[in-house]
């Protein structure tokens, strides 16, 4: 474990440690000591919920690997073109699009309704301009845990339904959150709460929700639906919890990632595992299926709370500073909180004074926010592939290697 | 503090004052009711729509009243309760969902887990397929069924609290703050998907994917039937331009389709064939759907109505006398009855009881009824059946 601290400090290009993957030499000692790193490993593992000052750990490890703190979002070292199945190298998006050709079209198929406006604003996200990021993981890690189990080179039908699930679940509480949040713009257009009014999205939402609740129960499997209704119910408390807010500072750091694991990372992980149920009968598969999700989900969540700093909107799509807009204290304002303890105020009021926003956002841009969280994101991403390296090796395991990287240096 | 020391805090926590307000769903209460010449009358047909309900209640083991407000009132939720209250003194619809649902928990209105219940009860365990037998049954109804009972409930909770969403460009001044608004928006988004979380995750615990399927259809009938009813803008003062068949595919979406898929889903959880299933769907279907007739048909047979009481123009009645009279005539009507922009319900009224919309409405709805009394014939006499036969008169009684 502690051997893994050493290969980064000094910047080399990230190996997959497939061979020797294991919980590494204890013996040997890394700068921050090995307990530190241990708990800090642990944190990541749990996803922050013992009760131990998380900030201070990182900021203990950050100021023993002054490297790292340097290491910018834009830091990337460039894969090898060899990986280790021996394979070329190959974009992991257009790996994983060969399984889920057709995908907007399908989804449609599922909203086919005779209501024609309902139909029409039910559809309007699925035009094939998202990232589908979300599907790309499911297709990949289909095949991954396929050819684990048997070497097989099968997707199976259900399977690809997942992805469709997953597109549609993640779509519906889109359209819900952009109402929540009265949001204007979304992946470069108008929501559909500013076109059809409120009213008519919250349906909307509910109706796609309702036809990924039909596709899910076709599919026929019961564990297949426990593990997906999990990631709906996980969807509302995530936020409730951002409706809610911590007076600690500890207990802050541990909110932000439950909101950010029930939010964003439940979704992924909960996919993964599903897929991994339909094409592999062992628990253990199952698991590392979960668990390359979660790390991956909160590691996005943690860069695309970073991009809202760092961006312009242009870019993005949508507004930045969206957040600090909307009251949320996310991972660099935390950490920012951290220098500037006079953001503690701003915190508790949730931004809501004139001025407050831009405050806030110049005590980030100045501190070590960004590159605190980014460092944060890298050690699940990390994580992630620590887990997924588990696997057989193939081009597809591969590509979820990378696509674990890529999450970290996306600018949108 | 038990959910009923809860439930008697909750209106003076939603500052509840006033007469409970009358949901669509909800019958009137006090049409006191002579025995009209009806199919299959019993001896025992009760005069009051409560006492249905109670003796039904009795029937099932337990009163249904509490299903859908114990996941909203847990500890967990008690976040919920806290948000309602702040929209208190605002204008917003959601707090008149909210109060809506206590009062009515004490008059016993959750009607579809009701419902369900009894027809559970009336199907009593397969007689074909035995697999069940394991299954723990309690008043001869299984808690798998139990459960499905409250799902249906908190389905529909879900989206009555979602149809009280505010569309924020329409509103006038003397709505109040945006801010309110927004905010009650933001809770009614909430928790209506909360409680849909719930739902499905109930849903998942049945372990029959077959059922799962089957809410799931009714979720999305409902959603579309929903979205036909909020489609008529208050100020357009317009019938829609459908005749009395697309009215009623419209309104088996927003009323009948829960009900009639939860009693199929029931049956299959007992491992029923098909065609017990069909038959408690047709009951569903058709009971729903008098019932909804019922409440359109009370404003205009009322005698102590007020001036000022308004109907809905999307209503049976309604529907029925644009339809005999042609969409021209009835515009004229509409216009005619119009003063100053604002419509005089009284005067439209009056021209709607002159016609035979309000009698056809009455006959469509002895139709269903009857289909329901039918459907119901396929199941072994038994006190569930009684109570289910009651229902059917209670709803297709008319004063």
């Amino acid at each position: 474990m502690a051997s893994r601290w050493w290969r980064w400090r000094r910047g080399c290009s990230w190996r997959p440690a497939a061979r020797s993957s294991g919980p590494g030499s204890p013996g040997r000692a890394g700068p921050s000591g090995p307990s530190a790193a241990a708990d800090v490993r642990a944190q990541v593992r749990l996803g922050g919920s013992r009760p131990i000052p998380y900030i201070n750990l990182v900021k203990h490890l950050t100021s023993a690997c002054p490297n790292v703190c340097r290491i910018s979002r834009f830091h990337h070292t460039t894969p090898d073109s060899k990986t280790h199945s021996g394979e070329k190298y190959t974009d992991p998006f257009k790996l994983g699009w060969r399984d889920l050709k057709g995908l907007y079209e399908d989804i449609r198929k599922e909203l086919l309704i005779s209501t024609s406006e309902l139909k029409e604003m039910s559809e309007y996200y699925f035009d094939g301009k998202g990232k589908a990021f979300r599907p790309i993981i499911v297709a990949l890690m289909a095949r991954a845990c396929n050819i684990h189990h048997n070497n097989s080179r099968h997707v199976q039908a259900s399977q690809r339904t997942i992805a469709l699930i997953a597109e549609m679940i993640h779509t519906a509480s889109l359209v819900h959150d952009d109402v929540i949040d009265d949001a204007s713009s979304r992946r470069g257009k108008h929501t559909v709460n500013k076109i059809w009014g409120e009213k008519k999205a919250v349906l909307a939402g509910d109706l796609i929700l309702s036809a990924a609740s039909i596709a899910l129960a076709r599919i026929g499997n019961t564990t297949v639906i426990s593990i997906l209704t999990q990631v709906i119910e996980d969807l509302v408390r995530g936020e409730f919890l951002q409706l809610g807010s911590k007076e600690n500072e500890n207990e802050r750091f541990a909110h932000y990632l439950e909101k950010t694991f029930k939010k964003t990372a439940s979704l992924i992980a909960n996919s993964c595992k599903a897929v991994s149920v339909l094409g592999c009968p062992d628990p253990v598969v199952h698991e590392i299926a979960y668990q390359y999700g979660k790390n991956v989900g909160i590691a996005f969540q943690l860069i695309d709370d970073v991009l809202d700093f760092t961006s312009c909107s242009d870019q993005m799509g949508k507004p930045t500073s969206a957040d600090l807009k909307l009251g949320l204290a996310t991972g660099p304002v935390l950490f920012a909180c951290q220098q500037f303890p006079e953001m503690n105020a701003m915190i508790m009021r949730r931004f809501s004074l004139p001025g407050d926003v831009d405050r806030a956002r110049q005590y980030v841009l100045q501190s070590d926010g960004v590159q605190q969280t980014t460092y944060l994101a890298q050690q699940y991403c990390h994580e992630a592939i620590r887990e997924i390296s588990k696997l057989r090796p193939s081009p597809e395991r591969d590509a979820l290697i990378q696509l674990s990287e890529i999450v970290l240096t996306r600018d949108k | 503090m038990n959910l009923r020391q809860l439930l008697l805090h909750l209106p003076r926590y939603l500052g509840a004052s006033g007469s409970p307000r009358r949901l669509w769903w909800s019958p009137s209460l006090d049409t006191i009711s002579s025995v009209g010449s009806w199919r299959g009358q019993s001896s025992k047909s009760p005069a009051h729509w409560n006492q249905v309900v109670s003796e039904a209640e009795k029937i099932v083991g337990y009163p249904t009243s509490f299903m859908s407000l114990r996941c909203l009132l847990s500890d967990e939720l008690s976040n919920i309760a806290m948000q309602v209250r702040k929209l208190v003194g605002t204008q917003h619809p959601l707090l008149t969902t909210a109060r809506g649902l206590v009062h009515d928990s004490w008059n016993s209105l959750q009607l579809r887990g009701l419902v369900v219940l009894l027809i559970s009860k009336a199907a009593g365990p397969s007689s074909v397929n035995t697999s069940c037998q394991n299954y723990d049954m309690v008043s001869g109804i299984y808690s798998c069924q139990r459960s499905l009972a409250e799902i249906t409930e908190l389905i529909h909770t879900a989206l009555l609290v979602h149809r009280g969403i505010v569309n924020l460009n329409e509103l006038q001044s003397s709505d109040g703050p945006l801010k309110d608004m927004q905010f009650g928006n933001k809770i009614a988004i909430l928790s209506g998907d909360f409680l849909l979380a719930n739902a499905c995750n109930g849903l998942a615990l049945l372990q029959n994917t077959k059922v799962v399927e089957l809410l799931a259809s009714a979720l999305m009938d409902l959603v579309q039937g929903v979205y036909h009813e909020n489609s008529t803008s208050k100020e357009s003062y317009i019938t829609d331009d459908i005749g009395i068949s697309t009215w009623k595919e419209q309104t088996f979406l927003s009323h009948g389709a829960l009900l009639a898929k939860s009693c199929q889903a029931a049956m299959e959880l007992a491992k029923h064939d098909a065609e017990v299933q069909d038959m408690a769907f047709q009951y569903g279907k058709h009971m729903a759907m008098s019932h909804k007739i019922n409440s359109d048909v009370q404003p205009f047979i009322k005698e102590k109505t007020s001036d000022s009481m308004t109907f809905n123009l999307n209503s049976a009645p309604v529907v029925l006398h644009q339809e005999f009279l042609g969409r021209d005539l009835w515009i004229k009507q509409i216009g005619e009855a119009q003063e100053k922009g604002r419509l005089d319900y009284a005067k439209l009224r009056e021209r709607i009881e002159a016609g035979k919309g309000v009698t056809s409405a009455i006959d469509l709805c002895r139709y269903h009824g009857n289909k329901a009394l039918e459907a119901l014939e396929s199941f072994p006499p038994s006190e569930a059946r009684s109570a289910l036969e009651n229902i059917v008169f209670a709803v297709t009684r008319f004063s």
